[in-house]
């Protein structure tokens, strides 16, 4: 019942909500666990804005809190009703977690019942399952990948699909070498408070493991791995419109 | 029903007490006894029953009958007199239970070549003669392996651990002193021997990423093949091939190499067995009434599915979740009743979720989050095995403090990250086994032990790779303890008699 009351009182100012739909939130506290239950996956992610006293349901991040840990929320409110965690709904969004310890904290279910696990879009097929022959033409085509914040970990159900794309193409399109290229966010930036910045090594970790990769799928391939500090956002759609996630990137470039 | 043609004699081992059972064993005619002693040169048939606590185990040898005199799985072909069949007996699910080396003490004396001091004892260094000397053997099952410290190379690069190891306690004698423990230039942990069976499972690749690692998968060099990560505890090996030439080294003190022929026929044997329990006391065959246990289904499937996406993960027994009347009428109250566990233990085991927390492989880095709702299944995702689909690393806490159970006859190690500390143990924690981290010189990788499959734990105790758990209850009781799970004493023995049939 109280979660009824309280998911229609989320939903009346809808227009409200909606007006300011897709504004951008950033900021660094520490995750609730929201302990509901609708099978597999299914558990709330929370997070709190300290300086507007907004609390958030962060749960649809591809990579997600640690509730030992800080997380770094990168986000875009929704107009999407807060009825699977009670809070309003940032998506996009992305939760880094750093290294920052937290009280770890589980709220109970309090009624709300999560979000029945789906299958990402970005996910990949088994190999077992055909897959579509890669059409030509062939030529120059730069293809890119997402981290964490200040992590060289290709994340699961998300870049380790988008590194699959590039590699199924690149199979099919033999290019003459590929330039895999490092990113690393490394100019500080002021986030709840803190001086945020990546460690410049992130960038060679992060071209390194990308290119052990392809190395691995695709032995023939001839890679060169580079770096860049200083990244800047760019709008690369599967960065899916967060500037933050766009800077902690690799691409990998084909060249013929 | 059918009984296989040999089994009403074995039937009636169990019952026997361990030394009627030794004694039965010395005068029984060698091809009859569930001991396999290297180089007795009997025929592997292709059909080899063996009875167990639970009922009886079958594995199948694809392609027909082994003579194996002069097979190099089969063959002393070592210094110490063992082979490999020693610590894989077919009547253990090609294992080998604590039991039944306690049997072996029994019955040599201890001067049968598996209690052989470079591994069969807690330490070579120790008076051999003594039980003493082989409890870890003889009471948990447990072989020693001495890895090199530190690590120098992972997967064909240099390594430089991130971590330092300080032996705490050293109950044994084999992690100090001038030959042994980290300052001699190695580390030994105490392991269960692996099933060798149903390596198609074990060598499957279902995709061509480890998730855990974010990384694809290694190829191996040899067959320029893909490496499905899901050997050996701490994954030491990529291949069978590594895996042999390791055991052939250590495990039977082997001077050379094996040559290539020797390779080839180890590995021809190991893919052509499939090992599951086939029939159980208290349900009888296990595959009737439209179940599908046993080995058969086994050898017969393609390896390598995610359960979750295709054949449930024991789906073999679905059929028993609603047995027709008229059939339920031809079995006994206690076989029906017990069929409809079997069921409702696969249930549980895949639905029923709780909270898994602090787990690395799982909770850190992959990005599931920490904690994480879901359910047995979610680690042991393979249709038809139970293993894992991708490279199954995982830190369930059975080798690391606080996790494991207090034991003083196990040495216990000191680990201090000196880069980043473990994302859930911090900078300085304790461990048993620190399992991959010892492949990969990883801290984060401490405590992480590759899953195991989960067939022919009938025949099989104790589990886990450190023997934690004596029997399949022990398996339950850990996970209810490590994550709080709330399992009602009903769904415990559905889980219990789910791991009884497989
Ligand atoms: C003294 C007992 C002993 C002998 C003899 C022995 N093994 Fe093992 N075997 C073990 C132990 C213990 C393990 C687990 C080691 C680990 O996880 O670190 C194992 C693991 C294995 C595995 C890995 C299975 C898996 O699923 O990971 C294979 C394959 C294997 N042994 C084959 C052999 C072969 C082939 C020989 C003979 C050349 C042999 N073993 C001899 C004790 C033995
Ligand atoms: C977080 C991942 C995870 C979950 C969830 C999980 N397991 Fe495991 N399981 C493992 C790992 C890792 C091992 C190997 C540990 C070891 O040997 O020390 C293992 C080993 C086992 C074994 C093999 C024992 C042997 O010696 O061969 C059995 C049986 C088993 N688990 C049953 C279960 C059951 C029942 C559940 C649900 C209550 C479960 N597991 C849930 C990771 C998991």
């Amino acid at each position: 019942m109280k979660s009824l009351t309280l998911a229609l009182a989320l939903l009346a100012p809808l227009s409200a909500e909606a007006a300011e739909t897709g504004r951008l939130v950033r900021f660094v506290s520490c995750p609730v666990y929201r302990d509901a239950d609708s099978g597999k996956k299914s558990g709330c992610w929370l997070a709190d804005a300290r300086d507007s006293g907004e609390r958030f349901d962060v749960s649809l991040s591809p990579y997600k809190p640690d509730w030992n840990r800080a997380v770094l929320v990168e986000g875009r409110t929704t107009g999407q009703p807060a009825t699977p965690c009670g809070s309003p709904v940032l998506d996009p969004v992305r939760t880094s977690v750093l290294d920052e310890p937290c009280q770890r904290h589980m709220l109970p279910a309090e009624g709300f019942p999560g979000r029945r696990f789906v299958l990402p879009p970005r996910n990949l097929a088994p190999l077992s399952v055909p897959r579509k022959p890669v059409e030509g033409p062939f030529g120059p085509r730069t293809f890119a990948l997402f981290f964490e914040f200040d992590r060289a970990f290709v994340v699961y159900q998300y870049s380790d699909f988008l590194l699959d794309q590039a590699a199924a193409w690149l199979a099919a399109a033999r290019p003459k070498r590929v330039v895999v290229t490092g990113f690393a966010a490394t100019a500080p930036e002021t986030v709840s408070g803190r001086l945020l910045a990546e460690r410049p090594e992130v960038a060679q970790e992060r071209a390194a493991i990308t290119a052990e990769s392809l190395h691995r799928l695709l032995p023939e391939l001839v890679i060169e791995t580079r770096t860049e500090t200083a990244a800047t956002p760019t709008d690369l759609p599967d960065a899916d419109g967060l500037p933050g996630q766009s800077q902690r990137r690799v691409e990998i470039r084909a060249e013929f | 029903m059918t009984l296989p043609r040999r089994l009403p004699l074995r039937l009636a081992w169990p019952a026997l007490g361990a030394a009627a059972l030794v004694l039965g064993a010395a005068s029984r005619p060698a091809a009859d006894d569930p001991w396999w002693s290297p180089g007795e040169g009997r025929v592997f048939p292709a059909t080899l029953d063996y009875p167990n606590a639970h009922g009886v185990m079958r594995t199948l040898l694809s392609g027909g009958p082994l003579p194996t005199r002069g097979h190099p799985f089969f063959e002393p072909i070592g210094t110490n007199g063992r082979a490999c069949v020693t610590c894989h007996q077919p009547a253990d699910g090609m294992s080998l239970a604590a039991s039944t080396a306690a049997a072996r003490w029994e019955l040599t004396g201890g001067r049968d070549p598996l209690f052989a001091a470079i591994d069969g004892s807690n330490c070579p260094t120790l008076p051999q003669g003594e039980r003493a000397s082989h409890s870890l053997l003889l009471e948990r099952g447990l072989f020693r392996i001495q890895r090199p410290w530190p690590v120098r190379e992972w997967q064909g690069r240099p390594v430089t651990p991130d971590f330092t190891l300080e032996v705490v306690r050293d109950p044994n004698g084999c992690n100090s002193g001038p030959r042994y423990g980290p300052a001699a230039g190695n580390v030994s942990v105490y392991r269960r021997p692996r099933p060798v069976s149903n390596f198609k499972y074990l060598l499957a690749v279902g995709f061509a990423y480890d998730p855990k690692q974010g990384i694809a998968l290694p190829r191996d060099p040899r067959s320029g093949q893909m490496q499905s990560g899901n050997l050996m505890a701490d994954n030491r090996a990529g291949s069978l091939f590594e895996q042999m030439a390791d055991a052939a080294t250590s495990h039977l003190q082997l001077m050379g190499r094996l040559t290539p022929q020797q390779e080839a026929r180890i590995l021809d044997f190991e893919m052509r067995l499939h090992t599951a329990q086939q029939i159980s006391h208290a349900g009888g065959p296990l595959d009737t009434l439209g179940a599908e246990g046993g080995p058969a289904k086994l050898r017969d499937s393609q390896p390598g599915a995610l359960g979750s996406i295709g054949t449930p993960v024991w789906s073999e027994f679905a059929a028993w979740e609603k047995i027709p009347a008229a059939e339920a009428a031809k079995l006994s109250p206690e076989q029906l009743a017990f069929r409809q566990s079997v069921a409702r233990g696969a249930q549980v085991f895949r639905n029923k979720t709780f909270l898994i927390t602090d787990s690395s492989g799982i909770n850190a880095p992959v990005g599931f989050g920490n904690p994480v709702r879901n359910s047995c299944v979610f680690c042991h995702n393979m249709s038809q095995m139970g293993n894992d689909v991708a490279p199954g690393q995982v830190d369930l806490g059975t080798t690391t403090l606080p996790f494991a159970d207090p034991w003083p006859d196990l040495p216990l190690f000191r680990i201090t990250c000196r880069g980043k500390p473990h994302p859930f143990y911090g900078r300085v924690f304790y461990t048993y086994d620190p399992g991959f981290a010892l492949t990969t010189g990883r801290c984060a990788d401490a405590g992480k032990i590759t899953l195991q499959s989960m067939r022919g734990l009938a025949a099989r105790a104790p589990y886990f790779s450190n023997g934690l758990a004596s029997d399949l209850r022990g398996i339950v009781d850990y996970y209810e303890r490590r994550y709080s799970i709330g399992y009602t004493e009903q769904e415990k023995q559905d889980l219990v008699n789910l791991m009884s049939v497989l």
